[in-house]
């Protein structure tokens, strides 16, 4: 494949043509990708920096990997799996070099969001689409970590209980009472939110 | 409500309830307005982030972003991204100079060593152990030394198999 017809390609050809040892086909896939790993990679990490750093890793991982890429699932969905594991042992690595507050060992018990009167009215009603990502991307910025993760993998990534308790590494229970919480919190979050505004 | 009644509500939301328990959880819905106002709330929030995810867009130039992966790209396989500009006769080369550096090194050691070995070791010991010796010098010699019995013999041999030893004493 000549160079001019890259951007003119579709992704199969580019990641065949990368396979070959192509730079510039990969060059036109992180192109066309790079956004969509690069928020996968805030939305978990909620650091900028730490995000370009994780995502320009996942590239050259995909790279690496060009070989595994067996096409079953979309080169996207292929290279946001590999930026997820990568976001996970950023925030394990993380979570080693912090002493964890009792606000987060509370957090991570849940027994709060157990507790939360259940919010009636829909915080959301009415707001405009990009008025609502706002809302829901500050009310991420409040979770924990673990929280948020499988809240953005069960909600942005569709992923089910098993598949989470496999990419986290941690048992369905947890997921389940971790997604529990999260949502509730968020729902506590928004609630506040339109009180607020 | 305890919190396994809870974690069930929420299975049963995202579809991950066996058929029958999914049917007693939405009974149990039906007839208890707790149940039935967590469920609105979880519901809520799903709906909420679904396809809420903020558009974020990487925060530097396609150039900038790039470049550090292919300067990794490229330190990590620089055979697979940088095409060798070397030519067939030009690798043996550069492989036959440390090769026959090397053999030269080999065959001179080897000499050194051979000429600088004493030929015959002494036995200064004493003991009863009777030395055999090969000269390099004359490799068809064979030396039979017995120091206790204050005996030497000395085999000449020729190329012909025949001929092959011919014994002499020496006292």
């Amino acid at each position: 494949m000549s160079g001019k017809n890259y951007s003119s390609a579709d992704d199969e050809a580019l990641v065949n043509a990368a396979r070959h040892g192509e730079l510039e086909a990969f060059e036109e896939l992180v192109f066309r990708h790079r956004d969509p790993i690069y928020a996968r990679a805030f939305s978990m990490t909620r650091n900028e920096d730490d995000a370009v750093d994780l995502s320009q890793e996942a590239w050259i991982k995909g790279w690496q990997r060009l070989g595994q890429f067996q096409g079953e699932s979309s080169f996207t969905t292929w290279m946001t799996r590999i930026v997820i594991n990568l976001c996970l042992d950023h925030l394990r690595r993380q979570k080693r070099h912090r002493t964890d507050s009792i606000e987060e060992l509370d957090d991570e018990g849940g027994g709060v969001e157990r507790q939360m009167p259940v919010v009636t009215v829909n915080p959301t009603a009415g707001l405009e689409r990009a008025e609502l990502r706002k809302k829901i991307d500050e009310a991420l910025d409040q979770l924990s970590a673990e929280h948020r993760t499988v809240l953005v993998l069960h909600e942005f990534e569709d992923l089910e209980y098993k598949e989470i308790a496999k990419t986290v590494g941690c048992s369905m229970g947890t997921v389940m009472s971790r997604l529990f919480y999260a949502r509730r919190k968020m729902a506590g979050l928004l609630a506040e939110m339109r009180k607020e505004s | 409500m305890n919190q396994e009644q809870q974690l069930k509500l929420q299975a049963f939301l995202d579809g991950e309830l066996p058929e029958r328990e999914a049917r007693e959880i939405l009974a149990w819905t039906q007839r208890d307005g707790e149940a039935a106002s967590l469920l609105a709330e979880l519901k809520g929030t799903r709906q909420a982030m679904a396809k809420a995810e903020l558009r974020l867009s990487v925060p530097t130039t396609r150039e900038f972003f790039w470049s550090k992966i292919e300067r990794e790209i490229q330190r990590l396989e620089p055979q697979a991204t940088i095409a060798p500009d070397v030519s067939f006769s030009a690798a043996l080369r550069r492989f036959l100079l440390p090769a026959s550096a090397l053999a030269a090194l080999v065959i001179a050691g080897l000499v050194v060593h051979f000429h600088a070995t004493p030929v015959a070791p002494v036995d200064t010991a004493g003991n009863d152990t009777p030395a055999v010796e090969t000269t390099l010098a004359s490799a068809d010699a064979t030396t039979y030394r017995d120091t206790s019995a204050g005996t030497t013999l000395v085999w000449f041999s020729d190329d012909t198999p025949a001929k092959a030893v011919k014994p002499t004493a020496i006292n």
